[in-house]
């Protein structure tokens, strides 16, 4: 049974009214009874792919074939009833219902033709939840339960409407690594069962633990199928980047000075209940950049939104140059010449309907700089804007263009440009070249380095491994919302990162404590 | 490219629309009117035109009119294009309108000033006034998260009622036969530009006289740029350290003060003494064309103008050939639905957009090969 292509998707292209083409004569193929990872970067176009199955995306042109036979679906009903189930990352639950209703939700059996069978609900989730070995409890209500069996649920609510092909769309990304195990041995057994299973992730361990085969997308195009046996994280990994150029830099040793951020002990617990910090404390001084690294999803994220204003934490303070930060709002932090860069550029670094002009100068457009009594000094702003896009290299018509018709690289460098011409004290950069061009990265790196060594305090997240090692003076690494590691002394490889990011080693209390300096 | 095949988009788009609003128009015209071509050339050149035994001649008289029936529309259309520019779906310009003229007429009633002064006084208190009253909406949404679009909607009435039951018990004539108050003073008038019937007064210089500072307000002041880029992207507007709740109440009180004040220029200009019993309907106008002017303050005369000559070509076709003059409303709503319909002419914009796409992909592609990047297999 195996080589037998269930799903082909063919020559799939898919251009977004935007202009943004995410797919580009993909071809991608799925046998039956694998399981199938499907990996790259933010924006490679895995989840436009896979919409395209679900029904959620029409392509802009290809085809698709179900067991050879040709199948086009209009919406992700046509996909269900075609037996393909999709699990979403964000879970598509009713929290006020049971586990069963939830189940059922849509295609409920019903009592005399008109009514809900409520007992019916319960006897066909048990049911399956046998079948399958789903711990899982009917009548629970869905608000009442964790993450791991929220999960349970939607996977059972694929499989009741009969899907034969599950597309699982990252997710690990929510869960403990004890739910994590138990839903690979699950899925083994689905796999057992006959069912085929397509598993979305960038997570390159679990990939090699679990799937069969792998197809690792890059910039919208498929850049290759494998086996999994038969390819290396690092390959893998080399693919899905498309460089393994790792970009040297000029980079004199950094001369700390006084403390500008001083993070202590910070503690937040998300909505589900997870505890995503622990208790963060550590320093980041004039003069240097620190580096955060860490598989995503340890901590960075709820990290970063507490610096920046856009969540409070449960414990703990940020003092930036002295002052605490807890009711400042992000106009404040930026009076206080803190400069973000945030990782999701689309949706708060810019305006995409406006001009590059207007979104490069949105941090200070207050300022006297650019107004002249109650009128904007529009030749002011065109010109700091001008010198600011031939300073970043951003490829544009004019300073007039909307951001959003630019390549993400480039509407990174319009973020970027602004964040670091506003003369700060602090930056804090939050993936700051993820999914974007080596021109472009390698021109943010420098100018990162550039600013640390005038002086400003870097705060540097990434989950690119390379690129926290050869930007940072010191490093920190989270685990499980903890410091697991404070390296300064730059001596580190990624055999050794790759231990503490995976929680395999830890350092003493003591060591950690040399994150503050204070 | 995309950026001028995009303009270029837009401008067929609402070609498109208005076409096929006036062939749904068409269509009804023939259905219902007895000389179905007549009424046409009514509806589409009676405002422009008389035809006396064959010679053509331009009608004065009906064009003033129409100028002079964009006054109280380009102000609720302002005001449309400063709230929805903000991403503030408020309605309430409608009931603005009711109380501009409501209280506008009052002090053309009982305060005594200067000619000139007085209509100006007036006009600014309306305007103040109804921007205090949009604050209810904007402080609903900004501190309790309450929809401005149905807290305006519903606080239509309450001005409404409101001012009708002042107007009752406290400011009606009690000498005449209807419900109105006394008549103007005579300094409170806004002058007529052209002497004579067409009601065209200077209030209709000052809409576009506002026309042109709203412009630049939304243009050319950080706090017009404030408020479109929250529309564009609230999160963005945050993140850049703008004042974002500060500017949603500030846009929907300006939005407030321009409808109150065309309420105003248009009781002092065309009337006599306030005497509106009900909404009178300026401030729906104003969305339809804000909807047109796609919130561009500098096209909101072009697109008053348009609804306005609409209008008139409508009144002379329903009192000329007994074609109803809910013709109007037909047409209106068709025009509104297509230009509204975002998914309108979808299809032949993807394809502007793909091409584009592949063209500039055909090109970096190009690029790539130079630049010596190997695809695998």
């Amino acid at each position: 049974m195996a080589d037998t292509p269930v799903v082909q998707m063919l020559g799939i292209s898919k251009i977004y009214p935007n202009g943004i083409p995410a797919n580009q004569d993909v071809n991608f193929s799925v046998n039956k009874g694998e399981i199938h990872a499907l990996v790259g970067e933010n924006g490679a176009g895995k989840s436009t792919l896979m919409k395209i199955l679900f029904g959620f995306e029409k392509p802009t042109s290809g085809i698709i074939l179900m067991d050879g036979e040709e199948v086009t679906f209009a919406s992700p009903m046509a996909a269900i009833a075609k037996g393909i189930g999709m699990v979403h990352q964000h879970f598509m639950l009713v929290p006020s219902l049971t586990v069963a209703e939830n189940v059922v939700l849509g295609m409920a059996p019903k009592k005399s033709g008109m009514f809900i069978d409520f007992k019916e609900a319960v006897r066909l989730t048990e049911e399956y939840a046998e079948r399958f070995h789903f711990d899982v409890e009917p009548n629970a209500r869905v608000a009442d339960i964790s993450v791991g069996m929220k999960q349970k649920v939607e996977i059972l609510k694929a499989l009741v409407r009969g899907a034969k092909v599950l597309i699982l769309d990252e997710p690990t990304a929510v869960l403990t690594t004890q739910e994590t195990e138990e839903l690979f041995r699950q899925l083994h057994e689905l796999k057992n069962q006959g069912f085929t299973i397509i598993f979305i992730s960038h997570k390159l361990n679990e990939i090699k633990e679990l799937t069969d085969r792998v197809t690792i997308m890059r910039r919208g195009k498929a850049a290759g199928t494998y086996d999994t046996d038969s390819i290396s994280e690092q390959e893998i990994s080399r693919l899905m980047v498309g460089r393994d150029v790792v970009l040297e830099l000029e980079k004199t040793p950094a001369e700390p000075g006084e403390v500008v951020l001083h993070v202590e002990n910070l503690q937040f617990v998300n909505e589900w209940n997870k505890r995503m910090l622990n208790g963060i404390s550590f320093d980041v001084r004039k003069g240097e950049i620190v580096g955060i690294a860490g598989v995503e999803g340890n901590g960075q994220r709820e990290l970063v939104d507490i610096l920046f204003g856009l969540i409070s934490p449960e414990e703990g303070s940020v003092h930036v140059n002295g002052v605490n930060i807890s009711d400042k709002s992000q106009r404040d932090l930026r009076n206080m010449g803190v400069s973000y860069v945030p990782e999701d550029r689309m949706t708060f670094g810019i305006a995409g309907t406006a001009s590059i002009n207007e979104n490069i100068v949105s941090d200070r457009i207050a300022s006297p700089a650019f107004n002249k009594g109650p009128l904007l000094n529009m030749k002011a702003i065109r010109e700091t804007s001008q010198h600011l896009i031939e300073d970043y290299a951003v490829l544009c018509k004019s300073g007039r263009q909307h951001v959003n018709m630019l390549s993400g690289g480039n509407i990174q460098k319009v973020v970027v440009a602004r964040e670091f011409s506003a003369d700060p004290l602090l930056i804090i950069a939050d993936q700051p070249t993820r999914g974007i061009d080596v021109g472009a990265t390698e021109l943010i790196r420098n100018k990162l380095v550039d600013l640390s060594r005038e002086g400003a305090a870097v705060l540097l997240v990434s989950a690119d491994l390379n690129e926290v090692m050869e930007l940072s003076d010191s490093l920190i690494v989270l685990y499980g919302g903890n410091i697991v590691g404070y390296f300064d002394d730059g001596q580190w490889d990624d055999v050794m990162m790759g231990e503490y990011m995976l929680g395999l080693k830890k350092q003493s209390d003591e060591e950690v404590k040399r994150a503050c300096h204070a | 490219m995309l950026d001028r095949r995009m303009t270029q988009f837009n401008i067929l788009r609402g070609a498109v629309a208005i076409f096929f609003a006036l062939l749904v128009a068409a269509i009804f015209i023939f259905l219902t009117s007895e000389s179905p071509w007549e009424s046409l050339r009514y509806l589409l050149i009676g405002p422009l035109v008389t035809v006396k035994e064959g010679a053509i001649a331009f009608n004065m008289r009906n064009m003033l009119e129409v100028l002079a029936g964009m006054t109280p529309t380009i102000f609720t259309g302002l005001a449309v294009c400063v709230m929805f520019s903000a991403n503030q779906f408020n309605l309430a310009g409608e009931g603005c309108v009711y109380v501009g003229a409501f209280v506008g007429g009052l002090i053309g009633v009982y305060w005594n000033l200067p000619p000139f002064i007085h209509p100006l006084v007036a006009t600014l208190v309306a305007g103040l006034v109804c921007s205090v009253i949009m604050l209810i909406p904007a402080l609903a949404k900004v501190k309790l998260g309450a929809s401005e679009m149905v807290t305006s909607l519903m606080l239509n009435f309450v001005m409404l009622y409101v001012s009708m039951h002042f107007l009752n018990f406290y400011f009606a004539d009690r000498s005449r036969g209807a419900t109105m108050t006394h008549s103007f003073h005579d300094t409170a008038r806004v002058v007529q530009i052209v002497p004579g019937t067409s009601k065209l007064s200077w209030g209709f210089i000052a809409a576009l006289i506002f026309s042109v500072i709203i412009w630049f307000f939304m243009y050319r002041t950080r706090w017009g740029y404030s408020i479109r880029m929250i529309g564009i992207n609230e999160s963005f507007a945050l993140y850049s350290g703008m004042n974002v709740a500060g500017m949603i109440v500030v846009s929907q009180m300006i939005g407030g003060m321009l409808s109150g004040m065309g309420g105003s220029f248009e009781i002092l200009g065309r009337y006599n003494q306030f005497l509106w019993l009900n909404l009178p309907g300026y401030g729906w106008t104003g969305v339809t064309i804000a909807i047109l002017a796609k919130n561009n303050p500098a096209a909101v005369p072009l697109a008053a103008f348009f609804l306005a000559y609409l209008n008139k070509g409508c009144m002379l076709m329903s009192t000329k050939t007994h074609v109803a003059s809910e013709m109007i409303d037909i047409i209106q709503a068709a025009i509104f639905l297509f230009f509204a319909a975002e998914q309108f002419l979808s299809g032949y914009r993807q394809k502007l957009v793909v091409k584009t796409a592949r063209e500039e992909l055909l090109k970096q592609g190009n690029a790539g090969i130079e630049n010596g990047g190997a695809e695998n297999a």
